[in-house]
């Protein structure tokens, strides 16, 4: 039989069949959906980490306290990466008279390698390095000094440098937002000659890197046994918590979304082999009577059944190639040019991911096949033994964790979602069999809605797989039409307008109520000051912290590095405790600390552990009270450990705050530095600007990709009208016969399926707004809320649509003579 | 005056003729595309007529065209030529819609391959043609009439738990539910063995003696059109001669 396989005549025949062809039809929406989102959601979340990367100007970045040695810049070239050098350190300059600490920062071209670097010069704008002899300043440095752009000279150590331009935009300045003194940006070549590079001094070497991802791993792992105690590793991934947490938001929306599309494709695969199984019965059962073995039957079926998947797979995964370019020449100006070439994964996660889904979806049906008892030849109402329908939901379901799992990566969204629709699952087919009772009396009524209603208790496996079909279908759709929209609009408005875009930094206890004075004078909207003093920590515990007694780069980091201590009574209204708890007022005047959760998972800090911090020399312990999570993409003032207000009593603390200041910003940084001179005001606009495009490009990728559920709950839906077509074709002919209307066979089928449909989306507006609420608060950390509309969605489209699906699937069988049905068989 | 009095009794005659006419094709032809693209003419120029009360049977061999010719004379297809008038209406004047209005509760049929809906119980099924007329009491009536076939003790039995046999004759409890002016059957022992389609022959003509029904029979059994007052002989889609 397998010869036949490969000529036309063989295909056209099979394809004949309504089964094969709406299978053929799922496979390929399937893999078109889900390769679509996997090539546009990759391409996406690589320009969303190229954007992070250009808030580094760099993927990769080094720092310590020595000379990057010459063979480091050696490797990343022959690796083929793109690397540039930079030094920082504090310094004095002197222009004219006037002295001043600024924060000075050498680089050498072609930095930056990522992002974009704005100097306005009398020239006009520039965007790269500075040349040797020439200086950048910040707009506050040039107001203090009162120097002439283009003209002016300015002393640094031994060299001489002419002012050139006033630094619009630095890519990487947001790392450190606690950094006090202004910035002045020169070459590398002048910094290497200033003679300020001594041992002594205070400076940060770091080294660049970018390149694609394979060259930037190679890096990181030839890097990672040469870095010495103290050397940081940054990429995206440990770097800036405001952006990290923004990126991660992101990419869980787009698996979502790409989660329920394909989700909806297998429930439309596991229809679509039901029909295709029905109809192989008879032929199956001819074949055995004639002499084949059942696995013989069951092979050659199977057969089919993969050549038609495999050639599915790969036209879906050509459509989907297609489909995401659509996407990309629409959406083209969000990226600009920033939009990585498609990956060759994708064709094949489409192709394996196809493949799967026809397994784990199909074969539990289709093995049915291979058991048909030849007596059916005689007996056409006898059934093979197959496997259980709950059986057959659980099979697929599970195949379906497994290929989402491997598809995330993420346990946690795989292990949300595997549970979400194991209960959506059991609460439809219970709901299912109540229907089934409530129906059954109105088989004896004769009207033309009990006519419909009654069809759905005559057949109860095909009620019950239909509503499984439709409600899962729609209550995906609410998930994603509602759910998402109410999840992205909370997601935004954590970073309202007025959200803070300055810090105010270093105030001293003496400064504070004349600072708060003004402030309210001005009427700027600011978070009050928050006590905050800088300090290592030394140990956990017993145990003396040291950095190479970690293994990951993120925890050796956190172990070198000094923080900044915040103390307060109050917890932020952004964290969130996830063990222990917030210390009460009596609890605030003994010591205690409360840690990020983040940073108590790298270092290894646990819930009641004693840690000890050396601030400028004197040492402080507490235990841990409480571990919090933190909004970091909320721009508030937020520290990775907060301490009791009694513990700060002792301490030489400072003071910040933060401030939304609106287009007067430049009027009040310059009175705020006039009259608060060793106070600092930071500017974290540009940062705040990148995580809200960010948020709003994240939330229209996951518009576009919504699309893609919409077509696959479609399928779905036209998939559980579908499984019923054969019974329905020679009900509707017997009736025809009969003398029923077309009218009232209408009536009837618009009943029925309009009860499947209010059913459907009354539940599935239930379990949408439960998982909804689950969702936000578990996967993504915003407050959870249930919306009202969902229900009017659920209901109001859920019904006409399904009605009106179940009337498009009953018209044509009303046009064919009842005669050509009855003939059939 | 004589002209006009001929005329009056033309009319009358006619008009006798038309009301006691049940069923009549006048050049009724059907023609299908095959595959390959030819045309093939199933039936051709049939000209025929039942009285109301007539039995009559068509008899021909297999692929003859007889039940091709039952379809058109029921309405349940559509003629390429000619003319059918069933029950006083011509049916190429009416829709679908209008058609399945007429046969509702006035139009009974026995299928060889039974045609029950298999998610009834034998009594829905029954019942279901008096549900569609809106006809009241149509459970009562239903069991009463498989009382009559000998089903009385299997009223709620789905259809594959019951024989061909068995089947049959819940087909045929339908096909009379609401006393129906006329009956079509098509082939009603085609699938049945010597004894039980001698069961359904009687139980058929049993119950159109009762009712009164016209019947338009299907075969290609001589024993069973014998049991007709007619019998229409058809081959190749031709009528050849009556008897």
């Amino acid at each position: 039989m397998n010869e036949g396989w490969l000529s036309m005549a063989h295909w056209r025949s099979a394809l004949r069949d309504p089964g094969l062809r709406l299978l053929l039809a799922s496979v390929l929406v399937a893999v078109a959906a889900l390769t679509s989102v996997a090539f546009f959601a990759d391409r996406v979340e690589r320009a969303l980490l190229l954007q992070g990367a250009a808030l580094m100007a760099a993927d990769l970045v080094v720092e310590q306290g020595e000379v990057i040695p010459q063979a480091w810049l050696d490797k990343a070239d022959s690796l083929g990466l793109r690397s540039a050098r930079s030094i920082s350190f504090p310094s004095v300059i002197v222009a004219g008279e006037r002295p001043l600490l600024v924060q000075v920062k050498a680089v050498e071209s072609p930095y930056p390698l990522r992002g974009r670097l704005r100097i306005d010069t009398p020239d006009g704008e520039v965007g790269q390095a500075p040349a040797p002899g020439e200086a950048w300043l910040e707009g506050r440095l040039r107001n203090r000094l009162d120097v002439d752009i283009g003209t002016s000279e300015i002393q640094l150590g031994e060299t001489r440098l002419r002012a050139a331009g006033i630094l619009r935009d630095e890519p990487d300045r947001g790392g450190n937002l606690f950094q006090l003194a202004p910035r002045l940006m020169i070459s590398y070549r002048d910094a290497l000659q200033s003679g300020l590079l001594g041992p002594a001094s205070r400076v940060k070497y770091r080294f660049l890197m970018a390149g694609d991802a394979g060259q930037i791993a190679s890096m990181r792992t030839w890097l990672a046994s040469r870095l010495k105690p103290g050397s940081g590793l940054a990429d995206l991934e440990n770097a800036r918590p405001e952006l990290r947490t923004a990126l991660e938001r992101a990419r869980r929306f787009l698996s979502l979304a790409a989660l329920c599309a394909s989700l909806l494709a297998g429930v439309a695969i596991l229809l679509a082999t039901r029909r295709y199984v029905d109809r192989a019965l008879d032929s199956a059962a001819v074949l055995r009577t004639l002499g084949m073995t059942g696995a013989a039957v069951l092979r050659w079926h199977l057969g089919q059944l993969l050549a038609v998947v495999l050639v599915a797979s790969l036209a879906g995964s050509l459509i989907g190639l297609a489909g995401q370019q659509v996407l990309v020449l629409v959406l083209g100006d969000w990226f600009g040019e920033a939009l990585p070439v498609p990956g060759p994964r994708p064709v094949l996660v489409g192709l394996l991911f196809g493949l799967s889904m026809a397994l784990g979806f199909a074969l539990p049906t289709l093995l049915k096949v291979g058991r048909v008892p030849p007596l059916r030849v005689l007996r056409r109402e006898l059934d093979a033994p197959g496997l259980a329908g709950w059986l057959v939901w659980l099979l697929a379901a599970a195949v379906f964790v497994g290929l989402m799992y491997w598809q995330v990566q993420d346990q946690r969204l795989a292990g949300g979602m595997a549970l979400a629709l194991m209960v959506t699952l059991i609460v439809l087919m219970l709901a299912g069999r109540l229907l089934l009772a409530a129906l059954a009396p109105l088989r004896r009524a004769g009207g033309t809605a009990a006519m419909g209603l009654a069809a759905l208790a005559r057949y109860p496996q095909l009620t019950l797989l239909q509503l499984a079909g439709f409600g899962l279908g729609i209550t995906l759709l609410l998930l994603l039409a509602v759910v998402r929209v109410d999840i992205v609009d909370t997601w935004q408005g954590s970073l309202p307008k007025d959200a803070p875009n300055h810090f105010l930094i270093n105030v001293q206890a003496d400064e504070r109520e004349a600072l708060m004075a003004l402030l309210a004078e001005r009427r700027v909207p600011n978070s009050g000051l928050h006590a905050t003093t800088r300090g290592r920590l030394t140990a956990i515990g017993e145990r003396i912290v040291r950095p190479e007694a970690y293994t990951e780069m993120r925890a050796r980091r956190l172990a070198a590095r000094e923080y900044s201590l915040g103390f307060s009574a109050e917890m932020q209204a952004d964290n969130r405790v996830q063990a222990g708890r917030w210390w009460n007022a009596e609890e605030a005047g003994q010591p205690a600390f409360s840690v990020e959760e983040g940073v108590a998972r790298s270092l290894g800090i646990r819930l009641g552990d004693i840690l000890t911090f050396d601030v400028a020399g004197q040492i402080i312990s507490a235990p841990v009270t409480s571990l919090r999570s933190v909004a970091w993409d909320s721009f508030n003032v937020n520290f990775f450990v907060v301490g009791t207000p009694a513990l700060a009593r002792e301490l030489p603390v400072a003071y910040l705050s933060s401030l939304f200041l609106d287009r007067d910003s430049e009027s009040m940084t310059l009175e705020l530095a006039e009259r608060f001179p060793a106070v600092s005001v930071l500017d974290v606009r540009p940062i705040l600007s990148q995580v809200r495009e960010i948020m709003e490009r994240g939330a229209l990728a996951v518009e576009m990709v919504f699309l893609f559920t919409l077509i696959a709950a479609a399928l779905v839906t036209f998939a559980a009208a579908q499984v019923s077509r054969d019974e329905r074709a020679r009900e509707v002919a017997v009736m025809r016969t009969l003398g029923a209307s077309r009218g009232r066979l209408i009536g009837a089928v618009l009943t029925e399926f309009g009860l499947l449909g209010f059913i459907g989306g009354l539940l599935a507006a239930v379990l949408a707004s439960v998982s909804g609420y689950l969702i936000a608060v578990e996967l993504f950390d915003l407050p959870g809320r249930f919306s009202p509309s969902i229900w009017w969605f659920g209901i109001g489209v859920g019904t006409p649509v399904v009605a009106l699906v179940g009337w498009l699937a009953t018209r044509r069988l009303l046009a064919v003579p009842p005669m050509q049905v009855l003939n059939s068989g | 005056m004589a002209c006009e009095t001929m005329g009056a009794i033309e009319t009358t005659i006619k008009k006798a003729m038309e009301e006691t006419t049940r069923i009549s094709a006048t050049q009724l032809g059907k023609r299908v595309k095959t595959p390959d693209g030819r045309m093939l003419d199933i039936l051709s120029a049939i000209d025929m007529q039942v009285n109301a009360g007539e039995a009559v049977a068509i008899l021909g061999p297999s692929g003859s065209g007889k039940s091709t010719l039952l379809g058109l004379l029921a309405g349940l297809d559509q003629p390429t030529q000619g003319r059918v008038s069933l029950l006083g209406r011509d049916l190429g004047e009416l829709d679908e819609d209008a058609r399945a209005a007429l046969r509702a509760g006035r139009v009974g049929f026995v299928f060889q391959s039974f045609q029950l809906l298999p998610g009834m119980s034998a009594l829905e099924n029954v019942a279901l043609p008096l549900q569609i007329g809106r006809k009241s009491g149509a459970r009562a009536q239903a069991e009463l009439l498989l009382r009559e076939v000998g089903l009385g003790e299997r009223l709620s039995h789905q259809p594959r738990q019951l024989s061909g046999g068995e089947q049959q004759r819940v087909a045929l409890a339908r096909a009379f539910a609401g006393d129906p002016d006329v009956l079509f059957a098509d082939e009603p022992t085609g699938n049945l063995d010597a004894d039980s389609g001698q069961r359904i022959i009687e139980l058929l003509f049993g119950l159109r003696d009762r009712v009164g029904s016209t019947l338009l029979l299907v075969t290609h059994d001589q024993e069973v059109a014998r049991r007709c007052d007619r019998v229409l002989r058809i081959n190749a889609g031709r009528l050849q001669d009556a008897s």
